[in-house]
């Protein structure tokens, strides 16, 4: 039995020492060693790609949004600059969620951000969103209102995320050079768009390891900051000084001229070809570059179909934003003859003092009439010109001269020194658009047997440039012969400062020689000097010019008011005349006949650009005027201040520097004076010294003073109690007579204002090209 | 009668009387207790040295992966960041004690409570269904006491210990002949499981039935039920799951046929997606990447954690998935955050720790005193790999995703205690080795008398 017992045992023994060895195999040993293949499997064979795939979630991208680069004027000062802003956002998700009051954020919101309320209850209507815009780019000062409102009703769903947004601290000024930028802050036109590049920097990017709820983690191994590139600063060749100036002068004149289609002037230092300033009109602020101006809108109103009224709002806001003296092409006219006069010289073909003789109209082979019957071409002047030098018939614009001279230069010349100015191309100037010119094909052109488009051509017409064209052919007549690359950025600097780019003078190439320059300088002085330019004279300056009157091949607005034929009254003007440092080309497009003066480029455009000159030189150029003894007389007299003091004291002041007085009541000491101190007065002006009496503030009505004599002019204004104050041709000038007044006739101004007259060549009124 | 059946009945019949006919049988080891009385147990080795220190060592190691795993989630969720490891420490240092207490009590004082401790455990099983705290759509805990004192415990996880006391314990009782047969070997095992796993159901606790499941079979297979049992059981639970299955795999192959491209429906892709939740989760499990925000999300995280360990690991206390990315970090998962930090290396110290842990417990079983002690120690040490294996294994998305935490690793206080009590009852039966070889009466039949 124990024999068999113990067998028995031995088996059973057996059996869970079997039984446990395999347990202890497969789970003591089996188990782990598939554990750890597994494990090597996952970390060594592909630590990479988990690695990889854990990093990708734990990483977190976000962008460093870069400042958009400033834009300043040569002189530093801002035109163009990005701010911080933010938009305010609902999500009317959370709102429906937070049981929040609608109509108290709608009410709140519209009050403080100036958007509708409506639109805000509409937007929080729908429920399922959680990013409605309720206004983009707001301002610092709205969305600290925002969130004291927040505050106070401790409101949930109204949240801000970081913009930026374009200021353009000086409005519509220089508008259409500056361009302006859409809701996103890319460039839409103007320098804006054309340095887009550079302006708009790189935005940057933080790299960092966080955790799921997207806090920061302390691993420095995986943050990563690839810092913004701050977009390029950009400082323009455009004077602020400059351009105000000369938007002011030009929107006097397109008011008191009544200029119906606009007007353009370029302002360019032809020695470097730098845009000084730009202005066209209509213009528009680039702040709310969307907004017409109130005369169009009025137009606008006017129009009752939904469609035809945004595509009229549409034309207007392109035609608004158009810098027309890149885009917008013209007949120059007779202030072409400069170049015409210019290749004559260059080519010999005359000098200033050769003589010419003007019946009135020259014969030109191949130009007929409808009835293919010879058809001579006019002078301007029909009873002609008589004998008169090369440099008289500048003086005259004389167009029989500049034909024959054409005309013996040969179409092939011609042309070759129309591609020589720049005329053909494009100037390849630095901003957003520029149109091309438009030119006689040259088979046609070329034609031996017709001289009709040559001769047209010599003396600006038939033929379209640019007004940046133009301007810079006429650089090349006075500034020594140098076709220079007008530009309008002076350079391009990084955020530190650092210059990335600079703008040096570039020449084309030249044109004429700096002999036949020193002529043209020569004549277009004269032309000013006693010519049809007159009217552009600025007392103790030397300023040259030249003036044009053409007619308007492309009609852009035909209208029945007082304008008889659709003229383009233009003016370049440069001084010093001996040594040029600004140049300005004037175009009026389309001046209404009905102010009484002559649309002509000498009795509208030359005493503008006069005027303009008269205030960049000493202003913004800081070039003096040199007064002879004569001019001294004509000059404006600053009113001193005599109010404190004795009458007979103030007499005395008042006589010292070239003033007259009337004494009102008897008193002994001065009570008040008119006009009042620092005023300025034409030389010989009244001033009324109040003596123990005060000085009434009644209204006068501004009389009509066009076409008077400065006397009489000022003997109409003293009558009323006004004063007189002279721009353009000297006063003492016995064929001076009042083109236009800065306000207008029977406009109520105080008692005591000067009123500022631009006088004018009489002659110049009545004979005009 | 053939031989065999005469065998059986001798067999049964010595195995019946075996308590009373003390005919000096010996211990199935040919090995003899030294002494019958606990003073005289002391005298022997102790508890076993190697067995404790592995097991204090992955305790240690346990606890500072848990301050490491759970600061952030402990900083988020309870603003302290020591906040789970205090609680996690005090239930260590509390279990330690425990463990200690445990090794000292006689093998036979814990056979005699085995069999109340499994209808305890079945009570509470049925307690928690009834008055259980629901937790994510199942109801698993049982919390004793309100307020701050209270704490909670799981009733599967004192389960699993009560089936291996009392299996070990009926296995020695049936004895080794009657274990041969299909009415002791397996109808009484089968029939408490099967009590045990319905209960569970209910909660439901799919992890605990696998483990319960897996466990006791282990029992039972140690216990000597026939080897053709379980093949049955193998084979009748491969047809159902076939049954189960197939319609299903039809569908998805027939799917695939219907875009006519001959090479889809010869390499048909898998879809268990109509099995419900399974199936669901054995989708995720083929292909994590197929819904990365969805299910597969944690396999990705803790796969991406484990994976970026690389070799050396991120070092200790670097990990970035804790950081929110991977849920369960500190839980069920905190060994794809080990894997993390410590790198391959680290996860295969800490496996090759496990595995120690678990030949050293194999190795304690063959020698114990009796086969009560033995069944215990096989059914605790081989509870201790299936833990450690459907663990690492979820992590590493070798089997599907389920619940199952890392032994004395895994934060939660009362699961660590009942462990603890688990490796002091190991301890305990370690005590009990005798030293000498002696030729003297098996105890075990008088410790289930």
């Amino acid at each position: 039995m124990g024999h068999r017992k113990n067998g028995k045992k031995n088996v059973s023994k057996r059996g869970l020492l079997v039984r446990t060895m395999f347990l202890l195999a497969v789970c003591g040993i089996v188990a782990f060693v598939a554990l750890a293949v597994r494990l090597y499997d996952v970390q060594i064979v592909n630590h990479s790609y988990f690695h990889a795939r854990a990093l990708s979630g734990q990483l977190r991208h976000s962008t460093i949004s870069a400042t958009r680069g400033t834009i300043f004027d040569a002189s530093g000062q801002i035109l163009a600059k990005s701010a911080a802003v933010e938009n305010v956002f609902i999500s009317p998700l959370e709102m429906a969620r937070e049981n929040q009051n609608v109509w108290l954020i709608a009410d709140g919101l519209s009050e403080i951000l100036g958007v509708d309320r409506d639109m805000i209850v509409e937007r929080a209507s729908r429920t399922n969103s959680q990013y409605q815009i309720i206004k983009l780019k707001a301002d610092a000062d709205e969305v600290a209102g925002v969130r004291e409102f927040i505050r106070e009703h401790g409101l949930r769903g109204i949240h801000f995320e970081p913009n930026s947004r374009r200021y353009f601290p000086n409005d519509s000024l220089a508008g259409q050079i500056i361009g302006f930028v859409g809701t996103d802050n890319t460039g839409l036109d103007g320098v804006e768009r054309r340095y887009e590049r550079y302006l708009t920097g790189v935005n940057g990017r933080n790299v960092r390891l966080t955790s799921a709820r997207g806090t920061q983690l302390s691993f420095r191994d995986f943050e990563d900051t690839f810092e913004a590139q701050d977009g390029h600063d950009i400082t323009l060749t455009i004077d602020a000084s400059i351009q105000y100036l000369v938007e002011k002068h030009l929107e006097a004149a397109i008011d008191q001229y009544t200029v119906l289609n606009g007007a353009v002037c370029i302002a360019m230092n032809p020695r470097t070809g730098a845009i000084l300033a730009m202005a066209s009109y209509p213009n528009f602020n680039p702040n709310e570059f969307l907004q017409v101006s109130d005369r169009d809108m009025q137009r606008l109103e006017q129009i009752e179909d939904e469609e035809e009224f945004r595509a009229a709002l549409r034309d207007a806001q392109f035609r608004q934003w158009r810098n027309r003296a890149l885009t917008d092409t013209y007949e120059p006219g007779s202030v072409f003859k400069i170049i015409t006069m210019a290749m004559a010289l260059e080519e010999n073909l005359a000098n200033l003092n050769t003589y010419f003789d003007c019946h009135g109209s020259i014969s030109v082979l191949g130009r007929v009439d409808r009835n293919q019957n010879p058809l001579r071409l006019n002078c301007w002047r029909r009873r002609g010109h008589g004998t008169q030098t090369f440099d008289q018939a500048m003086q005259n614009s004389c167009n029989v001269v500049f034909v024959d001279l054409a005309v013996r230069l040969g179409a092939r010349r011609f042309y070759s020194y129309i591609d020589a100015f720049g005329l053909f191309e494009r100037t390849g100037i630095d901003n957003a658009s520029e149109s091309r010119s438009l030119w006689w094909d040259e088979n046609l052109f070329f034609n031996r047997h017709n001289h009709s488009q040559l001769a047209a051509a010599s003396i600006g017409q038939t033929f379209n440039v640019t007004p940046i064209q133009m301007i810079s052919a006429v650089s090349a007549t006075i500034n020594g012969g140098y076709l220079m690359q007008p530009h309008i950025v002076q350079s391009i600097t990084d955020s530190n400062g650092n210059i990335i780019r600079e703008q040096e003078p570039t020449v084309i190439r030249q044109v004429i020689s700096a002999g036949t320059s020193a002529m043209m300088r020569e004549t277009l002085e004269n032309v000013v000097e006693t010519g049809t330019g007159r009217n552009a004279q600025v007392i103790g300056y030397r300023v040259g010019g030249k003036t044009g009157t053409s007619e308007n091949v492309v009609q852009i607005v035909t209208s029945g008011d007082g304008a008889l034929k659709d003229l383009t009254a233009s003016f370049v003007g440069f001084a010093p005349a001996d040594d040029p440092e600004i140049v300005i080309l004037l175009l009026l497009d389309t001046p209404c006949h009905s102010t009484g003066l002559s649309v002509t480029g000498g009795a509208m455009a030359a005493p503008v650009v006069g005027n303009m000159l008269a205030d960049i030189l000493p202003l913004a150029l800081g070039i003096m005027p040199q007064y002879s003894e004569d001019q001294m007389q004509d000059l404006s007299i600053i009113v001193p201040r005599v109010t404190e003091g004795y009458v007979g004291n103030a007499i005395g002041r008042l006589r010292s520097v070239g003033l007259t007085y009337t004494i009102v009541g008897d008193g002994n000491s001065v009570t008040a004076q008119l006009p009042a101190p620092n005023a300025q007065v034409a030389p010989g002006t009244a001033v009324l010294v109040f003596a123990g009496v005060d000085a009434h503030d009644s209204e006068v009505t501004v009389p009509n003073l066009s076409g008077m004599t400065f006397e009489g002019a000022r003997r109409a204004l003293e009558n009323r109690g006004l004063f007189i104050r002279t721009t353009g041709v000297p006063m003492s000038d016995v064929r001076a007579r009042v083109s236009v007044q800065s306000v207008s006739a029977g406009a109520g101004v105080p008692h005591g204002t000067v009123i500022e007259v631009t006088l004018i060549d009489k002659e110049v009124i009545e004979l005009m090209h | 009668m053939d031989r065999r059946t005469v065998q059986n009945q001798i067999d049964e019949f010595e195995d019946i009387h075996a308590g009373v006919i003390l005919d000096g049988m010996p211990t199935w080891k040919d090995r003899e207790l030294s002494s019958e009385t606990v003073d005289d147990v002391e005298k022997g080795p102790g508890v076993d040295k190697p067995f404790l220190v592995i097991t204090l060592v992955l305790l240690t190691i346990g606890l500072i992966m848990v301050l490491s795993a759970s600061f952030v989630s402990a900083s988020y969720m309870t603003g302290d960041p020591l906040g789970f490891f205090m609680r996690q420490a005090m239930f260590a240092v509390s279990g330690v004690a425990l463990m200690l207490v445990v090794s000292r009590i006689s093998v036979r004082f814990i056979s005699r409570w085995s069999t109340a401790l499994l209808f305890g455990s079945i009570t509470l099983l049925i307690l928690v269904l009834l008055i259980g705290i629901r937790v994510n759509g199942a109801t698993r805990w049982l919390s004793i006491g309100e307020g701050t004192g209270s704490f909670s415990f799981q009733p599967s996880e004192i389960a699993k210990l009560a089936v291996i006391l009392s299996f070990a314990q009926m296995a020695c009782k049936f004895g080794v002949s009657r274990m041969r047969t299909f009415k002791y070997g397996v109808l009484p095992f089968v029939v408490l499981t099967a009590t045990i796993v319905i209960l569970l159901y209910f909660q439901p606790h799919v992890s605990a039935i696998i483990i319960i499941a897996v466990t006791a079979a282990i029992m039972m297979f140690a216990g000597g039920t026939r080897l053709r049992y379980f093949l049955l059981a193998i084979i009748g639970a491969a047809f159902l799951a076939a049954i189960v299955m197939l319609p299903n795999l039809v569908s998805s192959v027939r799917d695939s046929g219907v875009q006519g491209i001959a090479t889809e429906v010869e390499n048909p892709q898998l879809d268990f997606s109509g099995m419900g939740h399974w199936g669901r989760r054995i989708d995720i499990w083929l292909d994590p990447d197929a819904d990365p925000l969805g299910g597969g999300f944690q396999t990705r995280q803790s796969l991406n954690a484990i994976g970026s360990g690389g070799l050396l690991g991120q070092g200790l206390g670097q990990s970035r998935q804790k950081h929110q990315y991977l849920p369960e970090e500190h839980n069920d998962f905190i060994f794809a955050i080990i894997s993390e930090e410590l790198g391959f290396v680290g996860a295969m110290l800490i496996l090759m720790l496990f595995a120690l842990l678990v030949i050293r417990g194999y190795w304690l079983a063959l020698n114990a005193k009796d086969r009560f002690s033995a069944l215990v120690v096989i059914g605790i040490t081989s509870l201790m790999a299936i833990q450690v294996f459907f663990n690492v294994a979820v992590v590493t998305n070798l089997i599907p995703a389920t619940g199952i935490p890392l032994p004395l690793f895994s934060y939660g206080g009362t699961a660590l205690w009942i462990q603890l009590v688990q490796m002091g009852i190991v301890l305990a039966v370690s005590r009990e080795i005798p030293l000498i070889k002696k030729d003297e009466p098996d105890e075990d039949m008088e410790a289930l008398s």
